[in-house]
């Protein structure tokens, strides 16, 4: 593993920052006096300048030199805060995101608009760098010089060594150095860290004034010191100046704002990913123990067994944890979005996020970014209306992100109160396009499902944003690749919600493990209604006599060994597991059912990709590999296979 | 022996590199990501040299050093401030809450040896 | 004074497949186990339709001899298994062969195509990296990555149930 590279943990942090400022700064649109959003956005711009300049992005450095000026006289008081800075302030933020990603695509043109929008509003005073006090060097070089030194008392206990500053001089010529110790008062009174010798030194070196001056460049503002080309006569030793400590300014008192005490630890993912790694095998190991266990008279053995299985479940149960995050940082990103959407599209919507502090896991998140935004768009496109064409609705929109847990579950939803969907509409659009026969019967929920279809938009027009209709079959693509689902409701007039229904945990599912011939897999335990025992003559019969009675009603069933292409055990009793995929319930016909089985899931190979059944595999006790079946891809491609064999029948 | 020194900011990336840039020197590093954090780990351990950045939360550059030469401990070692361009008035700000001498940002890895030997050997 | 020749070389590891003769870059062997249990895959293309478990990680196991158009053999004490790390559009993926016998880790020299004799070799040329030279004997330098491209499958996209 090579080295980590500052670049990169520069871009991560810039990232971050950013981030820090677009929240400090649509926050101060609204509490423009409040100090503590001025500092965070002022810290933010300063250290992307001192930390861009440092790894070599000059551009960055010089921008953000001229915005963070403008913030540095805002909290010196001399500016105030205002939605004119906000706003130019949220573009330079923009900008700053181009140069730093990809920098060929900046224009100058919005730079330049940006920077003359800073210079007007800090009009003149701006700039404020303190104008270099450059020592006007007398390059004199003389054969060399006579120098002398007097330090302040308190000058080594803060810090200064003066045996590196003669060593320097030494280091630039022969010299010849004499202590001046007449100053040193008597011991009692002597505390050690002062300073009260000085020196004298002579220095054979044809060296220029200011290379001396260098070498006392830390202290020269409080030190005596005497420069004389050599040749000249010797000048009296300087005076001992009496120099006080001076007391501490007052401007350094600490700025300790109350700032909650993040006591936060930043790791990388990929050790958090090992991490789950060491967790997942050791739930494994300690199933393997619980079967040892329990097979064994041992009492000592069950009793320790039972330990670390409650030991392990608990530690499964933290680490899942270190790896969820709020929402609420996802939602944070969409205020910005929001925010301009409504100024692009001429909209007045209100924002509100419910349930921030519902936790996912950190991969999760990354992956409803996309999704999301698709949805708000929408909704902002097309759900809501203008403000005028509201009716008796207030004025305002109002677009709710919320998220919370139910179960095993965690719901993200997108509610606006606009139009709704037009049932009627995306029905037609959805028998003109030949997906649904004309008299079928559907039910509203099965109409809306119609929106997540591939090139389905029902839009008139293809705005910039969105009605290209290559989104949402992508959204559903996306939530069900994170085996979840999508519900869809609205009603005419009041506004639509759409909520994605997610898993809890995307790494350790509790499945059902099973034996199609020779090999074993697990069905996902959400997915399994019931086992039951399948009658002999309807299974030996190979009639097409494909459906169970159970309980009065016919459930259709697949036998896995046809589909999975395997020899058929000729054992007679058959279990079928009953799953329900989405609306439909199927009973998977396998060899046998071995029982409850907590598995970590392993993702398959990108050589796998393609084998639509699995959706991952899992490693058992003895070491060998089972499948986890993906039931909805099973379901759909059982159906097919069985309707061939009908026709060939 | 080796030294150790501490250092303050933060910026992770700027850490990351002082980190690299003085262990590859042969210091051991200790990093701190504000003033609160930076003087508890003075507290914790003796160093011998402190880099601190000027702007930070919780407890900025300034505030660190006149905290740490408050300590018996820290009499005598050096602390430097990071400060970037040529601002006079935060140098001599500070000087006066106890800082032994600056590096200027931005700074290449060689200029912050230099520095760092210059002051502490 | 003339520079000798240099003809570039090689690190590779030899291995028998059917009693013949290839060779595979070190830079892609990731480790060499002996043979255990594998597991079917149903439904997946005959060539890769095994996998195992090698510390942990799912692996697919492939039947190069089906691509390279050897019969199949026994396993035998010799057979070992080779863990491969293959370049493919960008990120390198993990994936096992078996092989009859793997011999040691030897530099072989390159020889130009126009010195190759007539091989007969029945897999496809572009699986062929280049021709080795092994003392007398020429070894078939296998390249994974196009032996293990995929070729683009369109987008299958379910069918709404009508």
């Amino acid at each position: 593993m090579g080295a980590p590279d500052p670049v990169e943990t520069f871009r991560q942090e810039s990232q971050e920052l950013l981030e820090q400022l677009e929240q400090a700064l649509l926050d101060l649109e609204h509490r423009q006096g409040d100090m503590e959003l001025i500092d965070s956005a002022f810290r933010a711009l300063h250290t992307i300048k001192g930390s861009g300049a440092m790894f070599g992005f000059d551009a960055v450095a010089a921008f953000t030199h001229h915005v963070e000026n403008a913030f540095d006289e805002v909290r010196k008081g001399k500016l105030a805060a205002s939605s004119e800075l906000v706003a130019l302030a949220l573009s330079a933020k923009d900008q700053l995101r181009i140069l730093l990603d990809r920098p060929d695509q900046a224009d100058a043109a919005t730079q330049s608009a940006i920077l003359d929008g800073f210079r007007a509003i800090v009009q003149g005073g701006g700039g404020a760098s303190a104008a270099v006090a450059a020592a006007a060097a007398a390059d004199d070089a003389a054969r060399g010089w006579r120098i002398g030194i007097r330090l302040p008392r308190d000058a080594m206990a803060m810090g200064t060594n003066p045996l590196l500053l003669l060593d320097e001089l030494r280091a630039l010529g022969p010299a010849r150095v004499s202590a001046l110790a007449g100053d040193v008062p008597p011991l009692e009174e002597l505390e050690p860290t002062d300073c009260h010798i000085g020196w004298q030194v002579e220095l054979d070196a044809p060296c220029p004034r200011a290379a001396v001056e260098d070498v006392f460049m830390f202290v020269i503002d409080d030190m005596t010191l005497t420069l004389e080309p050599l040749g000249a006569a010797p000048v009296e030793a300087p005076p001992a100046a009496a120099m006080a400590v001076p007391p501490p300014s007052a401007g350094a008192a600490p700025a300790a704002k109350p700032a909650p005490a993040a006591d936060s630890v930043r790791v990388p993912a990929n050790k958090l990913d090992e991490l789950m790694d060491r967790v997942g095998e050791l739930v494994i190991a300690q199933s393997r123990l619980r079967q040892v266990a329990g097979g064994s008279h041992d009492m000592q053995l069950r009793a320790v067994a039972e330990e670390i299985e409650r030991l392990a479940l608990e530690l499964r149960d933290t680490t899942m944890g270190i790896r969820t995050v709020p929402i609420g940082q996802l939602f944070g990103r969409f205020r910005r979005l929001v925010h301009d959407l409504c100024r692009d599209l001429g909209k007045e919507v209100e924002l509100v996020m419910q349930g921030e502090e519902t936790e996912l896991d950190k991969t999760v998140i990354e992956r409803l970014n996309d999704p999301l935004v698709h949805l708000i768009r929408n909704a902002l496109d097309h759900g809501l209306e203008r403000p005028e064409e509201r009716g008796d609705k207030p004025r305002r929109g109002r677009l709710l992100l919320s998220a919370r847990h139910a179960g095993a579950q965690v719901r993200v939803s997108i509610r606006e109160d606009g139009r709704g969907l037009d049932r009627a509409r995306i029905r037609a659009r959805a028998e003109e396009r030949g997906l649904v026969a004309p008299d079928q019967p559907m039910t509203d929920q099965e109409v809306f499902q119609l929106i997540f279809e591939p090139g389905f938009s029902t839009a008139a027009a293809v705005t910039n944003l969105s009605g290209r209709g290559v989104g949402m079959d992508v959204v559903k693509r996306t939530i069900e690749g994170l085996r979840g689902s999508i519900e869809v409701s609205s009603s005419p007039g009041a506004g639509t919600e759409v909520t994605l229904c997610l898993p809890l945990t995307l790494a350790i599912i509790d499945g059902l493990l099973v034996r199609v011939g020779e090999g074993r897999y697990v069905i996902p335990l959400t997915a399994v209604e019931e086992c039951v025992e399948l009658d002999a003559d309807a299974e030996a019969g190979g009639a097409r006599c494909n459906f169970l009675n159970l309980r009065g009603s016919l459930i259709p069933f697949l036998r896995l060994n046809e589909v999975f292409a395997t020899p058929r055990d000729p054992e007679k009793l058959k279990k079928a597991v009953i799953v329900s995929a989405g609306d439909q319930r199927v009973g998977l016909v396998v060899d046998q059912v071995i029982g409850d089985h907590q598995t970590v899931i392993k993702s398959l190979s990108r050589l796998h990709a393609e084998v639509e059944m699995f959706s991952g595999a899992t490693i058992l006790g003895d070491g060998s590999v089972a499948l986890i079946l993906d039931i909805a891809p099973l379901v759909a491609f059982g159906q097919a296979h069985e309707e061939r064999l009908m026709a060939a029948a | 022996m080796s030294k150790t020194i501490l250092t303050v900011d933060d910026s992770a990336s700027l850490r990351q590199m002082v980190r690299m840039t003085l262990s590859g020197a042969g210091f051991a590093v200790v990093e701190a990501e504000d003033g609160v954090d930076g003087l508890a780990k003075a507290n914790a351990r003796a160093v011998d040299m402190v880099v601190t950045d000027l702007n930070m939360p919780r407890m900025n550059g300034l505030g660190l050093i006149t905290e740490l030469r408050k300590l018996p401990a820290y009499r005598g070692v050096p602390i430097l401030f990071l400060t970037t361009e040529s601002d006079a008035g935060i140098k001599a700000q500070a000087k006066a809450a106890g800082a032994t001498g600056w590096i200027t940002k931005p700074f290449q890895p060689e200029q912050l040896l230099a520095v760092v030997r210059k002051v502490l050997g | 004074m003339s520079t000798p020749d240099i003809a570039p070389t090689l690190r590779v590891v030899t291995i028998d497949l059917q009693g013949e003769r290839f060779a595979l870059e070190t830079r892609h062997v990731r480790e060499i186990l002996d043979p255990g249990p594998s597991t079917l895959v149903p439904n997946a293309p005959a060539f890769l339709d095994r996998l195992i478990n090698v510390r942990g990680r799912i692996v697919p196991l492939a039947d190069l001899r089906l691509k390279l158009g050897l019969a199949p053999s026994d396993t035998t004490i010799d057979t070992r298994v080779i863990v491969l790390e293959v370049p493919l559009e960008d990120e390198p993926v993990t994936v096992a062969v078996q092989a009859d016998k793997v011999h040691e880790v030897r530099d072989i020299a390159l020889v130009g195509m126009t010195q190759t004799p007539r091989f007969g070799l029945r897999c496809r040329p572009e699986y062929v990296r280049c021709i080795g030279q092994l003392g007398d004997d020429f070894v078939v330098v296998l390249d994974p990555g196009p032996i293990f491209a995929q070729p683009r499958a369109a987008d299958a996209l379910p069918i709404p149930a009508a």
